[in-house]
């Protein structure tokens, strides 16, 4: 059987040095049957080559999206775009990647950038183009097949330059890039930790002082990755059966978040909690273990701050020190990291008692919260592309 | 024996964490490693309380960090 394929993307820009603007510009968007994504470089840099560039996209994004032929697209852009008054060129430069999620068919294009990294198994994969002039432009074109686990990097020229005339004589070249990312693409990582190692390569070669605007955007096939997630003792008792049994049920990853919560699963299951009490961040109450479950911790605490670190990971997925803070193996950074890094479909069964053991006027911080918590952690899981389902107890 | 203290969200705030490396140290002062194993447990559902849960013999007493030397004198030794 042929499962459908989901995609795991991100970019990272680096702009010129002293420049505000980038030159550079990503776009992408998951639509119903298909995923597109398209990276563009104006030229020059700054303000003329941001807008060369955000037009590009934009246009070819809006014109695939609904079904435009390359044809048209490219030959709408070539006459839309404003002619530079010092080069006298209208000129920027795309890739456009497409991906059918039923059946794993991909389209590439090209115009005049770097070519698309495809690494397979972790073996750099050369892709067959076929070229042809559309509105006299030459365009490089393939299609192939994708499976689980393949990466596809766009890259601006900025990455295949790195280095140039400094630390390198002619710069990064895409044969070296290729096979750096191949060797050091580990099948666990996210298309976000992939951006982040090339484009932080790129920026040390650059000594901190990118020569041009320096792009990486990456694609990930996944698999469909389901993760339960269970929290607060549910509003009627004889719920309690129900409840785990359902949780029980799901395809997937457990995780279950709470004391009282725990006590319930395990007396459920005739299991026994069994707590660590390892604390690698005084903030972050240990982590216990209930066989059956993949993960369980305490709860609002936890949550708190696994909401936190989600809301940092969105505002900068390729940061690195925002990826390892991921890797710390607290409770919350776990809860964060599983959801973040190993999700397509997050299901959260929520338990609405209030529990009376939070009902404690004398505690430094309002334990009362978590329905809340949990509600921003919905909002943050389907910002970050996961399809959210919630049942109520 | 097991000596358990409650790690969940409540005792957390009430810093479970000092009491139980309290607790750890004063065992190892009266050299009672092998005769006092220090757990950790989820809630204990005595929230309630100003101190941290802490389970000795199937009685659940409430503790300070200053309240755990005479806790050991006068609870753990004598029903050790």
């Amino acid at each position: 059987m042929h499962d459908r394929i989901y995609i795991d993307a991100n970019y990272k820009s680096l702009n010129k040095f002293g420049e505000e603007l980038c030159g550079d510009r990503v776009q992408y968007v998951p639509l119903e049957d298909r995923f597109i994504m398209v990276l563009s470089d104006g030229l020059g840099s700054g303000v003329k080559a941001n807008i060369l560039s955000t037009l590009t996209s934009k246009i070819m994004m809006t014109m695939m999206e609904g079904g435009a032929s390359i044809e048209d697209t490219v030959d709408t852009v070539v006459h839309t775009l404003p002619v530079c008054s010092v080069r006298k060129l209208a000129y920027s430069t795309f890739a456009i990647l497409q991906i059918y999620y039923e059946t794993g068919e991909c389209y590439l294009a090209e115009f005049d950038c770097p070519g698309c990294i495809f690494i397979r198994d972790g073996k750099l994969v050369p892709i067959q183009y076929t070229q042809r002039e559309i509105a006299h432009k030459q365009i490089r074109e393939a299609r192939f097949h994708l499976q689980i686990g393949d990466v596809l990097t766009l890259l601006s020229d900025g990455v295949i330059f790195a280095g140039v005339g400094a630390l390198l004589n002619f710069g990064w070249d895409w044969d070296n890039v290729s096979a750096f990312l191949a060797e050091r693409a580990e099948p666990d990582m996210t298309s976000a930790r992939l951006t982040s190692l090339l484009s932080d390569s790129c920026n040390d070669l650059y000594a901190g002082q990118p020569g041009d605007d320096t792009t990486v955007a990456t694609v990930k096939i996944i698999p469909q990755k389901i993760v339960n997630l269970y929290s607060g003792p549910p509003e009627n008792k004889e719920d309690d059966a129900r409840l785990v049994t359902d949780f029980m049920s799901m395809e997937g990853l457990r995780i279950v978040c709470g004391g009282s919560s725990a006590n319930l699963v395990a007396r459920e299951l005739h299991e026994q909690v069994v707590t660590c009490m390892d604390y690698l961040d005084p903030e972050v109450p240990p982590i216990a273990k209930i066989p059956g479950i993949d993960l369980v911790t305490e709860g609002v605490l936890t949550l708190k701050k696994t909401v936190d670190m989600m809301r940092e990971y969105l505002a900068a997925p390729t940061d690195s020190r925002v990826l390892q803070s991921l890797d710390i193996p607290h409770g919350a950074a776990m809860i964060a990291k599983m959801i973040l890094e190993d999700c397509t479909h997050l299901n959260l069964f929520i338990g609405k008692k209030i529990n009376p053991a939070h009902q404690n006027p004398n505690l430094p911080v309002d334990l009362s919260i978590k329905l809340r918590i949990l509600d921003d952690l919905a909002e943050l899981a389907k910002q970050a592309g996961k399809v959210v389902t919630r049942h109520f107890y | 024996m097991d000596l358990t203290v409650c790690i969940g969200s409540s005792c957390h705030l009430k810093n479970s964490r000092a009491i139980i490396a309290g607790l750890e140290q004063l065992i190892q002062e009266r050299q009672l490693t092998d005769r006092v194993t220090l757990r950790g447990s989820f809630c204990m559902e005595k929230c309630g309380c100003d101190g941290v849960s802490v389970k000795w013999n199937d009685t659940i007493y409430s503790l300070k960090p200053d309240e755990l030397t005479a806790f050991v004198e006068n609870e753990v030794l004598p029903r050790l």
